[in-house]
């Protein structure tokens, strides 16, 4: 529902986005990620027509995104930056983009009242706090009522419940068979909401696929305890292995390969411990760089 | 198009601004109005030539009205507003093309405004002296004209907001222009014997489909006629929208 294809940007001379290519399926939250800088929000806004491709293209429903029919009822999405006027009340802000869009005045409400903002609605937006603005984009775009949503970091400045009850949100749009594709840097959000993950670093695709296959795919590691855990150490030296004290290794190698070596050459073992990557890891390796802390 | 004009007039209503833009209409022309009638001679008193020189005064308006259609495109840049705009409203010659339609209500209602308070100040003050403020066809299409010549200098404002973009250069530069340059030129095209260039200018070209009402009308052998003036603002609204829409589609918004 969402094709993103070759897609290459530049900003002057710094390459923001080098020939990019995914795509996203209906009925699926996807979660798209990579450090900072490394060209999400430049392609989110490529693929709401925000940005012009230098190269490529992107598209939603099967369309580049201008030449959407109707692309307030089609597509709905939230920016990082705050886009309501700072003097225009939060209730008279969504009834602009109600009217411009076609909407029933109706919706205003209805939106007002699922983002929980109704009791702000008539204060000017300049003075809401993070959360209210969140909350405020978040209202914008559920207003159509889309079938395909971007947002581009969306839990920021929500609390605990606020993001627990945007992830319930995402989940059940994505099961009414609508699109989700989201940004975030807050992994451990990312892991307990998405079904698949599309990794980015510097401007370029290094992963995309289920998030269990993907962390999958990563190289796990062993760990084990041994009485005899130095001359276990020799004998795995090919697989990278460490000594994390007290008898005990990590070995970058599946069990099954380090239980068999152990066993050839009869050493004795008190654990052997398959240890799963986690989604940070996964995103460490392939990008290198630290994380956003939680 | 009509929800997209809409919804920009809608956007007009709901920030504080109008109230500050209608207070400055309100005032200016009233004080113009009561210093031209409190200035006439009592021979003048009650004639139609006072009522027009009286009506001239709600000619700020059109000034006001430009200034304030700048700012319909360049604030939506400011604010960051322009991002769900365009997410509406992909095709962005369309947004502009609202503005511009915004732009010709502005004027149309600074006008009546303006005059309505001009007219109030006239009466009023004629009453007092005993006198009546005259009315008769020239009167009427007087005002009509102003109202006429607003409503062009809105979409005018709206037009230079999209071609320069940033709020801050684009008032300058309107303001400049209007009152500075454009004034300066006129004079200076006709020492190379171009003074019928100047005419043809925004400001030229609307003071003279404002006629005999405005204050800055030029001199009267090189000034266009009234249709001619407004027939030249368009002219200026429709180049300056097409550079404007140029510069609106290329543009990224990150």
């Amino acid at each position: 529902m969402i094709e993103v294809e070759r897609f290459t940007k530049r900003f002057g001379s710094t390459l923001a986005v080098d020939d990019l290519s995914f795509s996203v399926k209906a009925g699926t939250v996807t979660g798209f990620l990579g450090p900072n800088g490394a060209g999400k929000s430049t392609t989110l806004r490529s693929i709401l027509g925000l940005v012009h491709p230098d190269a490529g293209g992107t598209r939603v429903l099967g369309r580049p995104y201008r030449e959407l029919d109707r692309p307030g009822q089609q597509v709905g999405a939230v920016l990082e930056t705050f886009d309501a006027h700072p003097g225009r009340s939060g209730r008279n802000h969504l009834r602009v983009l109600a009217t411009a869009g076609g909407l029933p005045r109706s919706r205003v409400d209805e939106v007002l009242e699922l983002v929980e903002l109704s009791g702000a609605a008539r204060r000017r937006a300049k003075g809401y706090s993070l959360g209210m603005r969140q909350r405020l984009g978040l209202a914008a775009c559920l207003l159509g009522d889309p079938e395909v949503l971007v947002l581009d970091e969306p839990a920021n400045g929500l609390d605990p419940q606020g993001i627990r009850w945007l992830r319930d949100l995402l989940r059940a749009l994505a099961s009414e068979g609508r699109t989700v594709l989201v940004s975030s840097h807050v992994l451990a959000e990312v892991a307990q909401t998405v079904d698949e993950v599309v990794i980015i670093h510097r401007g370029q695709l290094v992963r995309q696929g289920e998030i269990a296959d993907v962390v999958a795919m990563a190289a796990g590691e062993t760990l084990v305890r041994s009485p005899d855990a130095s001359r276990l150490a020799r004998l795995l030296e090919g697989e990278g292995v460490r000594m994390v004290g007290d008898g005990r290794l990590v070995v970058a190698a599946p069990p099954e390969k380090v239980g068999e070596i152990a066993a050839a050459n009869g050493v004795v073992l008190h654990e052997l411990t398959a240890q799963r990557a986690t989604l940070e890891e996964v995103f460490l390796e392939l990008t290198g760089e630290e994380a956003a802390p939680e | 198009m009509t929800a997209l004009v809409s919804a920009e007039v809608l956007k007009l209503r709901t920030t504080r601004a109008w109230i500050g833009v209608l207070l400055a209409v309100a005032s200016f022309s009233g004080l113009g109005a009561a210093a031209t009638v409190g200035s006439a001679p009592d021979a003048d008193l009650g004639s139609v030539d006072l009522s027009r020189d009286v009506l001239s005064a709600a000619t700020f308006a059109g000034f006001l009205a430009f200034l304030w259609g700048i700012t319909v495109v360049t604030s939506e840049w400011r604010h960051g507003t322009i991002t769900r705009t365009f997410l509406l409203t992909p095709r962005r010659a369309r947004v502009l093309f609202a503005k511009g339609a915004a732009g010709l209500v502005i004027g149309v209602t600074l006008a009546v405004v303006a005059l309505l308070v001009v007219l109030a100040v006239a009466v009023t003050w004629l009453a007092i002296e005993g006198s009546t403020f005259a009315l008769d066809r020239d009167v009427v299409e007087v005002v009509v004209r102003i109202a006429a010549s607003a409503a062009l200098w809105g979409a005018i404002g709206v037009g230079v907001g999209a071609v320069l973009q940033s709020q801050t250069p684009a008032l300058i530069v309107g303001i400049v222009w209007v009152l500075v340059l454009e004034p300066l030129l006129e004079p200076l095209l006709g020492l190379v014997d171009l003074g019928r260039v100047a005419s043809f200018l925004p400001a030229h070209a609307l003071a003279s489909l404002e006629g005999e009402a405005s204050s800055s009308s030029t001199d009267a052998a090189d000034a266009l006629g009234p249709w001619a003036g407004g027939l030249v603002a368009l002219g200026w609204i429709v180049l300056l929208g097409l550079l404007g829409a140029l510069r609106m589609a290329r543009r990224d918004v990150t």
